[in-house]
């Protein structure tokens, strides 16, 4: 056979060739396998107004210098464990979406304006922002033990997430350079941004 | 690599055209639906009318002009405005002027950057505040149903942070004489439009 072209060329056209194969569409993504307790680990990481508290509060943990580990040990997680051990219990009724919003909101405002909470304004953010999320993350069906283990796994992303994300971004701020802390406050504006559009949706939906 | 078969090669990027043209594509009849829809949708709405690019860009190039912590107080306080504006413009609350401020922002925020004006930092807050209700309102009020709330706010204000940032680094050129001129003519550039947009000689 008559080779034509060069050896670059002809090895060229082989993954143009693979990458016009027909591939499987993925309209509606699933994780196969994926266990009761990772579903609830990523829970707080795919609920996008849980993502966006979470953010805005680690935000602010880590903007003010030294890192505040304490606070949200001492509240935010006992206080969403209370919340998702409740859930179970039907005791709390569904969490009005624009309160979540305004949470973040209000988490925002604090990281835009670089506000150092006194400890107990502090204390009561977490606590609400940690009642609401676990209120917001019950488990509707399932056997009471998958339900346990997925609320456990919520419980876990919650607390890692959030200490994680303030632990990051302290590193960041010890750095002590002035962009770095005007970013941390562009992102809590971009925070109360977002939160006020979404406020609005769910304020026009209702 | 010098062609070895000038034929070969004219063939062979022939059948390369033919195979990218059998690429499986996304359909998108409904682009504004979903969660990548919502964020497409919100990301290239500030990007789709010329008066509020020009507008944005004027922000982040006079907030470098003003230098720190103007640079930076500027865009902390757009988004905020402008959401509040487009919070207002999502619930149907009428405001009136809304395309006649859009266009003067364009004219007044280039003239600020052409005469390189430093009020007080206050002065220029209220000032892009003011016109920033009113950007902000018209996206809210030309926002499609569809959309998925979170992801276009997400696209939306990203979008509009990036057009601030390409302005102050557009800014940032003053340090620099020849970089002073480009900058002064931006600014010129941007109120000319804001002009042709206020006497209806572009249309949005």
């Amino acid at each position: 056979m008559r080779q034509t072209g060069s050896p670059a060329r002809r090895t060229l056209a082989v993954p143009l060739v693979l990458l016009a194969l027909p591939t499987q569409a993925q309209a509606h993504m699933t994780a196969p396998g994926m266990g009761d307790f990772i579903s609830g680990l990523l829970h707080p990481w795919m609920t996008p107004t849980h993502l966006l508290i979470l953010l805005a509060l680690g935000l602010w943990l880590g903007q003010h210098l030294p890192l505040r580990v304490g606070l949200p040990l001492q509240v935010f997680v006992p206080v969403s464990a209370v919340a998702l051990a409740l859930t179970t219990t039907h005791w709390i009724a569904v969490v009005p979406p624009p309160l979540i919003i305004a949470i973040a909101l209000a988490a925002g405002a604090v990281v835009a304006l670089e506000a150092r909470l006194p400890t107990f304004a502090g204390a009561l953010l977490l606590a609400v922002a940690a009642g609401a999320i676990g209120s917001d993350s019950g488990v509707e069906t399932g056997t009471p033990f998958t339900v346990a283990k997925t609320l456990l796994g919520t419980w876990v992303g919650l607390g890692i997430g959030l200490i994680n994300i303030g632990y990051y971004v302290s590193l960041a701020a010890e750095r002590k350079k002035k962009w770095i802390s005007i970013g941390i406050r562009v992102a809590g504006s971009w925070i109360v941004a977002i939160a006020l559009l979404m406020l609005a949706f769910s304020l026009r939906r209702a | 690599m010098p062609p070895q078969n000038p034929q070969a090669a004219r063939r062979l990027a022939f059948l390369s055209l033919l195979v990218l043209l059998l690429l499986p594509v996304t359909l998108h009849a409904h682009s504004e639906r979903g969660m990548v829809g919502g964020f497409q949708s919100g990301f290239f709405h500030p990007l789709t009318g010329l008066d509020h690019i020009a507008a944005m860009v004027a922000v982040g190039i006079w907030g470098a002009y003003l230098g720190a912590p103007a640079m930076w107080l500027l865009p902390v306080i757009f988004p905020v405005v402008m959401a509040f504006g487009g919070a207002l413009g999502i619930l149907k609350v009428p405001l009136p002027g809304v395309e006649t401020c859009i266009a003067l922002s364009g004219v007044a925020l280039g003239l600020m950057v052409v005469f390189a004006a430093r009020p007080p930092l206050w002065v220029a807050a209220v000032l892009v505040g003011f016109f920033a209700i009113f950007h902000g309102h018209s996206h809210g009020t030309e926002l499609p149903n569809s959309a998925n709330a979170m992801t276009y706010a997400i696209g939306f204000v990203i979008a509009t942070g990036l057009l601030h940032l390409s302005g102050i680094a557009l800014g940032l050129l003053v340090k620099w004489p020849w970089g002073r001129i480009l900058v002064r003519t931006t600014g010129g550039a941007i109120a000319v439009v804001g002009f042709g947009f206020l006497f209806g000689f572009i249309q949005g």
